[in-house]
């Protein structure tokens, strides 16, 4: 529940409107200019309509150095950000040679695989040596190696499945395995707030999608009574499928699906439930196996479980674990098996190298340990910011923390400002977020360790100062002072 | 004070924005301090400003409302590129309580613009004029209607 200050939320539209009016004149101004300069594209069609790009033109493109910046070194807890500088007011940014050192924020770096791993490392190179970097070949054809088989194996066994089928893409495994699972005369009911390869998927399926309000059982109950009441649109035939998709850890809100209630709602109403677990895998739950681990829900229950290995386990791609009747369809069907590249080797040995960390099977309990610091870490940092007066959302035990900003202004003010400290934050705005609701994304790793936090709590409390974004008050710290002098006497 | 802003299950982010708190405040408020500004510039009288400030209102909502189609953004792959935005909010579904409220307001301010000028010639003709232009516009059965095909698509 994000609660906004009144005054905020009237002076973030009056700047939005602001903005907006200005681009418009620019745009007029822009139109008048070439209106008198020739063009030498006769006959050629626009690239983009008319007004597709004006956000990227006048908004965005004002306050580019903030976002897509060069890194050139591995994204662990600290990381070498590229100095970029620009001549014509941040519409093209130049890159120079010096980089300096941040603390990293901003990466998905959960348990700390992002760099040298003594344990995965070494045997990643080894593959690499033996297998080379790319398979070159689609899974079907020349692409499956020994690696590849048991990399499923590892998956299925990990997440609590009977199979699973790995792809070389996070992204493209929902976007392609959605269209592959249902089709026309089916029905998509997805969380208002899922990512964009759910909606592309879904899109893409060609099903008619219905949204729910985002993390509301109640909500989801009577959509699914309404449609399946109302039956297909126009025809009011039944509907083929009925599949409810959701999230396990939502990375804009760092919230934590409910998922006991939706699994209860979908049962009852015969739908099935596919679980995107992008963030919360490998990242929650006593053992690292996600929110199925962490509320208590069997596995059984959840009939499709998703999942990338791009922020857990340091790698690249996703997987979808199943049935064993699922999976066997999936390797016939899904265009991301038969013609996309298989995912390369080494990122394959890299994965099992990092299950086999966090299970404790390398000999050494650093997995327990990755676990247990990333939950101390992400409930201390959560902790302190909120004392500290400013609007954290995400729930306790989420590795992801959003800092609201709301004002546009203050979206590249806090970025810069953070730069300046060198500490590297992500920052979002409009059209990722809601136009009120700009925010800043902490993501805390295992691999940060007490001394980097306090540093970046300092960092952001300072750039909070600066820009005003502590919207509550700040909890008092005299009350503490005087019940230790109590206790004391 | 503090105010809950409720996820909305509008997937068209060029049109959530309207369901959040605080949309009619600013809109009024805009209007408001546009009267003072105007008034300051051009040290007319208030029945002037407020002419002035209906017909800019006109101006500018009829352009941004009921010409300009699309969204100003690339990311939902073109779906509402036939439709305005006054046929983008709510999803489409007529009379909320949105679109009553942005229709009732061009008539308050016809309303004032016309009485403070004690509905003298020419200001009430263009004041009419435009009043009934924009609330023609936002009829229910004017939805994806383009008469004579003006605005329509290529």
């Amino acid at each position: 529940m994000i609660t906004i200050p009144y005054l905020t939320a009237v002076s973030t539209y009056f700047s939005y409107g602001l903005l907006f009016a200005f681009g418009q004149l620019r745009d007029y101004s822009r139109l008048i200019f070439d209106w008198c300069s020739t063009n030498n594209l006769q006959g050629y069609a626009p690239i983009c309509l008319a007004h597709e790009d004006f956000y990227i033109r006048r908004l965005y493109h004002r306050i580019q150095d903030c976002f897509n910046r060069p890194i050139s070194s591995a994204p662990d807890s600290w990381v070498d950000v590229i100095e970029r500088y620009s001549n014509d007011n941040n519409k093209t940014l130049k890159r120079t040679t010096k980089s300096t050192r941040c603390l990293n924020l901003g990466s998905y770096n959960y348990l700390g695989f992002g760099s040298f791993d003594e344990y995965c490392t070494p045997r990643v190179i080894e593959s690499l040596k033996k297998f080379s970097a790319s398979t070159c070949s689609s899974r079907v054809d020349a692409g499956t190696t020994s690696v590849h088989a048991e990399l499923e194996e590892c998956v299925a066994n990990y997440v609590g499945k009977p199979a699973a089928i790995v792809t070389g893409m996070g992204f493209a495994t929902n976007s392609a395995i959605i269209p592959v699972l249902i089709g026309k005369g089916g029905l998509i009911i997805s969380d208002s707030l899922n990512h964009t390869s759910i909606v592309n998927g879904a899109r893409g399926s060609g099903a008619t999608i219905r949204v729910f309000q985002h993390n509301t059982p109640a909500h989801l109950e009577r959509v699914l009574k309404e449609q399946i009441a109302e039956g297909q649109p126009r025809t009011h035939r039944p509907w083929k499928k009925i599949i409810v998709v959701v999230e396990g850890i939502y990375s804009m809100e760092g919230e934590i699906c409910q998922l006991p209630e939706i699994v209860s709602v979908c049962k009852k109403y015969k739908a099935y439930v596919y679980l995107d677990e992008a963030h919360s895998i490998g990242a929650i739950g006593k053992t690292g196996r996600g929110v199925c681990e962490l509320l208590g829900v069997d596995t059984a229950d959840v009939d499709i479980m998703m999942g990338t290995f791009t922020k857990s386990f340091g790698s690249c791609g996703g997987y979808i674990a199943g049935s064993k009747d699922l999976i066997q369809y999936l390797k016939y069907h899904c265009p991301a098996h038969l013609y996309a590249t298989s995912i390369s080797t080494p990122s394959a040995q890299q994965i099992i190298s990092a299950i086999k960390v966090i299970l404790g099977e390398d000999g050494s309990n650093r997995g327990a340990q990755k676990l247990a610091r990333i939950r101390e870490n992400s409930n201390f940092f959560r902790a302190e910011l909120q004392k500290m007066g400013f609007e954290v959302l995400g729930d306790n035990d989420s590795p992801v923390m959003p800092i609201m900003l709301y004002n546009p202004a203050k979206i590249p003010a806090f970025s810069r400002e953070c730069l300046r400290e060198n500490v590297a934050v992500v920052v979002v705005g409009f059209p990722a977020t809601p136009l009120l609701l700009a925010r800043a994304r902490i993501c805390i790793s295992a691999s940060h360790s007490r001394e980097d936090l306090i540093k970046a709590l300092k960092v952001i409390s300072k750039a909070g100062d600066l820009t005003g974004i502590k919207y509550f008050p700040a909890a008092p710290k005299k009350q503490e002072e005087e019940k230790d002098r109590i206790k004391l006497d | 004070m503090y105010v809950r802003a409720l996820p909305t299950t509008d997937v068209n982010r060029n049109t959530e924005w309207f369901t959040y708190p605080g949309v009619w405040t600013t809109y009024i408020l805009i209007l408001f301090f546009s009267w003072l500004l105007v008034l300051s510039v051009f040290h007319c009288s208030p029945g002037m400003a407020w002419t002035i400030v209906h017909l800019a209102h006109f101006t500018v909502t009829y352009h941004s409302f009921h010409w300009k189609k699309g969204t100003p953004f690339g990311d939902d792959q073109g779906i509402y590129n036939r439709l305005t935005w006054w046929e983008q909010i709510d999803n489409g579904k007529q009379l909320t309580r949105n679109r009553k409220f942005l229709t009732v307001v061009p008539i308050v301010l016809y309303l004032i613009a016309s009485h403070t000028t004690d509905y003298q010639h020419p200001m009430l003709f263009l004041n009419t004029l435009a009043v009934f232009v924009m609330v023609v516009a936002k009829f229910p059965h004017m939805h994806k209607v383009r008469i004579f095909g003006i605005n329509g698509d290529q």
